[in-house]
């Protein structure tokens, strides 16, 4: 008996140590690194990035992972609380890229932490993407930089022709932005494509994040009495609550977020005073245009943060798989050639196969050709009224086919 | 002659010095920056605290320090070395300036003003286009040569000023900081000008304060209003209380032993304001002399025959 | 909308809520001579008590205005508790120590805070409305719901002036504060004279919390921002005095809505923080205070 018990122990020692060894199917983790707002205003997209992205990971490891020079690759995800400041972001930057290792950026949301953690990724070597708005983030000086988002100069041009076409009586608008680095490069954009559509700008404003008493600034922009009314990057939990303010004093014209990403958040904050909102970043992913892939997310989404998809938080799937379809083609987990390889391929994300492109606007192919889509809040609904595809990318997929 | 309590000290910073020389790895490097740093902004609040008053002022200093230095180095690309002194000099400069019309109040109420003109000055710098406003400034990079021994450098600055703090607290000039916080009424009626005695404390602490922001700033890489909230007061302020007030190396304690734990055991986000916060109150309800008064407990060795704080 | 009117009632929305919360900090500190810095935790957690409990209760099927009442009474409650604790494990013995105090309180403020982003998490809740609709006064708008609150906060500003001034509880607490060692020979019980004003301090900054609940967007930390507006209130007004924190807190939101609307709020912040200083330096009892 002592002998069987004997060999028996033997054999599960043994079982044990070879599954341990290290051999041609031993898995390494791969940390997926997101730097977010996760608490204030704009917490939402945060929270709802990290739980996208952990889905992208997931769906991949159970697939059997990322298969690389004879290894397979699992993907972790980690994400940290940037708070939207430049304070927050460097921390987080120096916590995933020096304590953490991460050498995957998968998301960072906020122009002014992602570009405190852009100089520490890009000496480090590691690859970040990001939905930063800024213009001043990609180009050929960060070539480990990309945009899974389209930013104010996909976005703005479409959104705001649609809404003169559809209300030509407007003359005048009064802008408000958060004072920071995203709210100043979308606040340029925005002036330029008014003016150049023949819409004045009457003032442009800024507040603080964190301010929680519109009651002076929407006071002042009302005394104006502007046509339209546009509030930049004001996340879903401000902007409702300015809109409230605007009802409150009765100015009813046209609203604008380029921006705007939840419409959810801001109906339950803002109520009817957020009817007729136009939204640059919104997208409906329960409806016909969306694909498969994303009506399943969006279920799931709904349960686990109370919202449906927006487009930024998107950003993190999208990212994920196109990281995966990188590292194949380069054959390599090693992000400078992860880098070479991506303005290449052509590969799945979520809106189904995209590719990088962008060049003539930044100088070298670093964006996500995604679709722009403008929407609005109709009766107590988001409804998507135009999704154009930029043309680069239909020439793209054209291209692959061949 | 040399004590044997001083040449353990000695000994302890010439191994940080090695430690750092020696050491791999960013994350390493710029933990022991991180700590180097705060000890020296512990040991430049203790300074003020000898004429007794709480300086919450200093993080406004820690920005005047690290914007000038940032601003040197990134706009006038100024040598390093220049820059330094450059946020050091403003920081200094500016303090006599301030504080010669804050000191005439005391106690709670410098304390308030001192509160008050942090948040002036954070918010003029979210104003301010170009420093970069609320997004901050970036790229500023300490010289390529430097760049393998920064962390040494930064332990080096560290002890350098930790020896000039301590010499001048044992100096007599030192001793009539400590005489004015007891009764400074007395200290007046000996002819001895109180006001810009402190003022003159208040510049020195804001000097090296002013260093402490110029070597974060090229540490960091980048700076914005927001590294200089009141909360580095509050940190600082931490640091002091469980290291223990009554000497300079109680400031040392402190801000290694909270600094490290606080990186190790807990991470970041809302732990860390969890972890300060119950140091500050556990070091003020449990341990009034800090860290630094339980080791002088256990070591009779340690004990000093007057020690500024008592 | 004429302009002055609506800056006017601007006014008196924020400075509602600067009110109540500034009342509570005179109080304490004349009672105990301590700065709490801590005050604002009390308003962060009545509110979001709130927060969970409103949407908890309706599940439950309870209509809304009882759901508020019972969440109201329930914010309430939770915040005394804490602040008995916090009264009877650390303010007590720093009582008359302005820096210990003060200290202190820092240190609570930001582990509660740690907790209460912990506990609570980071994401900004919204509760349902409890009375909607507009009310248009004298060509100035406002919300009825901010409009209650300005209501309440005023009588309970005319309350606690009155009680301070007639009521036994009143005098105990006037006399404690101007001398506390000669109220005690006159046989005021000093150690629970403080208990109650600090309870009562606390009380109000929890009313506040409550009172704001339902209007604005509830995070795990909105008590800070108020904090600070509620020192400035009170350091201008004078450490101790109810008059002077009333008075603080309409100046200084007469200051925000009037110089953000000129101007813009982060220069109407700014401007506050400069008066604090040259008020310290040059009055430092304040408007009304006696040191």
């Amino acid at each position: 008996m002592m002998r069987n018990f004997r060999n028996a122990l033997l054999v599960a020692i043994g079982a044990l140590a070879f599954g341990a060894a290290p051999g041609a199917n031993a898995q390494e983790t791969l940390k997926l690194g997101i730097s977010a707002p996760m608490s204030g205003a704009a917490a939402v997209w945060g929270l709802g990035m990290e739980w996208i992205s952990k889905q992208a990971a997931q769906s991949i490891n159970d697939a059997g992972g990322v298969k690389v020079g004879g290894k397979t690759y699992k993907f972790e995800v980690v994400a940290y609380d940037n708070k939207y400041n430049a304070a927050e972001g460097t921390k987080v930057a120096q916590t995933l890229l020096n304590r953490d290792d991460c050498r995957y950026i998968i998301g960072g949301i906020g122009t002014a932490p992602v570009q405190a953690m852009q100089s520490l990724s890009e000496r480090k070597g590691a690859i970040m993407f990001t939905t930063a708005w800024g213009m001043s983030i990609k180009g050929p000086k960060f070539p480990l930089t990309f945009t899974q988002i389209n930013t104010p100069y996909e976005v703005i041009p479409p959104l705001y022709s649609y809404i003169k076409k559809h209300n030509p009586s407007i003359k005048t608008v009064a802008i408000l932005n958060p004072n920071d680095a995203t709210g100043k490069e979308t606040e340029a954009v925005s002036r330029k494509i008014w003016e150049s559509i023949g819409v004045k700008v009457l003032s442009s404003d800024w507040y603080e994040r964190g301010t929680t008493e519109f009651q002076s600034i929407a006071a002042k922009m009302v005394g104006q009495k502007p046509d339209v009314i546009d509030l930049g990057v004001a996340p879903p939990g401000d902007s409702g609550v300015i809109f409230k303010e605007y009802k409150v004093l009765g100015w009813n014209g046209v609203k604008v977020v380029p921006a705007g990403t939840s419409a959810e958040s801001m109906m339950k904050i803002g109520g009817d005073a957020v009817e007729g909102v136009y939204m640059g970043l919104s997208a409906d992913f329960d409806g016909a245009q969306a694909t498969p892939v994303q009506r399943k997310l969006n279920v799931g989404m709904k349960a686990a943060v109370g919202e449906p998809i927006n487009v930024i938080q998107i950003g993190g799937y999208d990212a994920v798989m196109a990281l995966k379809a990188a590292m194949e083609a380069a054959n390599s987990v090693e992000p400078k050639a992860i880098a070479a390889v991506l303005p290449n391929i052509v590969f799945d994300t979520s809106y189904g196969k995209t590719a990088f492109g962008g060049k003539d606007s930044y100088g070298s192919a670093q964006h996500m050709l995604v679709p722009a889509i403008v929407s609005q809040v109709k009766g107590g609904k988001l409804v998507e009224l135009e999704r154009l595809i930029p043309e680069e990318l239909t020439k793209r997929l054209a291209a692959a086919k061949k | 002659m040399v004590s044997r309590s001083q040449a353990v000290v000695a000994a302890a910073g010439v191994c940080a010095l090695a430690g750092s020389f020696f050491s791999k790895g960013d994350f390493a490097s710029s933990l022991i920056i991180w700590v180097a740093v705060n000890v020296l902004m512990t040991a430049s609040f203790r300074f003020v605290l000898l004429i007794g008053e709480l300086n919450f002022a200093m993080a406004g200093f820690v920005g005047i320090g690290a914007y000038a230095a940032g601003m040197a180095t990134t706009m006038y690309k100024l040598p390093f070395a220049l820059s330094l002194l450059l946020g050091a000099a403003a920081a200094g400069l500016i303090s006599l300036v301030v504080g010669f019309v804050t000191l005439r109040a005391k106690g709670p109420y410098f304390l308030l003003i001192s509160f008050a003109f942090t948040e002036v000055l954070r918010l003029i710098y979210t104003r301010m286009d170009v420093i970069g406003g609320n997004s901050g400034m970036i790229g500023i990079f300490p010289p390529a040569y430097l760049a393998r021994f920064y962390p040494t450098l930064v332990v080096f600055i560290t002890i350098v000023f930790l020896f000039v703090l301590y010499r001048l607290e044992r100096s007599a000039f030192g001793k009539i900081l400590v005489a004015i916080r007891n009764n400074d009424e007395l200290v007046q009626t000996v002819g001895i000008d109180v006001h810009m005695t402190k003022v003159w404390c208040l510049g020195i602490a804001s000097f090296v304060t002013g260093v402490c922001g110029a070597l974060l700033a090229h540490a960091n890489n980048v700076i914005s209003p927001g590294d200089f909230s009141f909360l580095v007061a509050v940190y600082t302020l931490a640091y002091l209380k469980v290291g223990g007030e009554s000497h300079i190396l109680g400031a040392v304690l402190g801000a290694i032993v909270l600094t490290l734990l606080a990186q190790y055991a807990l991470g970041f986000g809302a732990y860390e304001h969890i972890f300060y916060g119950a140091a500050i109150v556990i070091g003020v309800l449990v341990l009034p002399d800090g860290l630094y008064g339980l080791l002088q407990r256990m070591l009779p060795g340690l004990r000093r025959p007057a020690s500024p704080g008592n | 909308m004429d302009i002055y009117v609506q800056l006017l009632v601007n006014s008196l929305q924020i400075g509602a809520v600067y009110v109540l919360f500034s009342l509570g900090l005179t109080l304490i500190f004349g009672v105990m001579r301590i700065v709490n810095f801590a005050h604002g935790e009390f308003f962060s957690l009545a509110a979001l008590l709130i927060a969970v409990a409103v949407p908890w209760l309706v599940d439950f099927g309870a209509p809304l205005p009882l759901a508020y009442g019972l969440a109201f009474v329930g914010g309430l409650c939770g915040v005394m508790i804490l602040g008995r604790i916090l009264y009877e494990f650390a303010f007590r013995r720093f009582q008359r120590d302005m820096i210990g105090s003060f200290v202190l309180s820092v240190g609570l403020a930001l582990l509660m805070q740690g907790l209460f982003i912990e506990i609570f998490t980071g994401a900004s809740r919204k509760l349902p409305t409890l009375i909607d609709g507009t009310v248009r006064i004298l060509g100035g708008a406002l919300t009825t719901q901010r409009l209650v609150l300005c209501v309440i906060a005023l009588l309970v500003a005319v309350a606690m002036y009155w009680a301070i001034a007639s009521t036994r509880l009143g005098k105990a607490l006037r006399a404690v504060s101007e001398d506390h060692e000669a109220a005690m020979l006159q046989g005021i019980p000093y150690r629970r004279i403080a208990m109650t004003g600090f309870l009562l301090g606390t009380l109000l900054a929890a009313v506040a919390g409550a009172l704001l609940a339902p209007v604005v967007v509830i995070g795990p930390v909105i008590g800070s921002a108020y904090l600070i507006k509620g020192f400035i209130a009170v350091v201008i007004g004078g450490l101790g005095s109810i008059p002077g924190a009333i008075i603080g807190s309409i100046l200084i939101a007469v200051i925000e809505s009037v110089g953000g609307y000129y101007f813009d709020p982060s220069l109407a912040t700014i401007a506050m923080f400069v008066i604090v200083m040259v008020v310290l330096l040059v009055r430092p009892a304040g408007i009304m205070g006696n040191g």
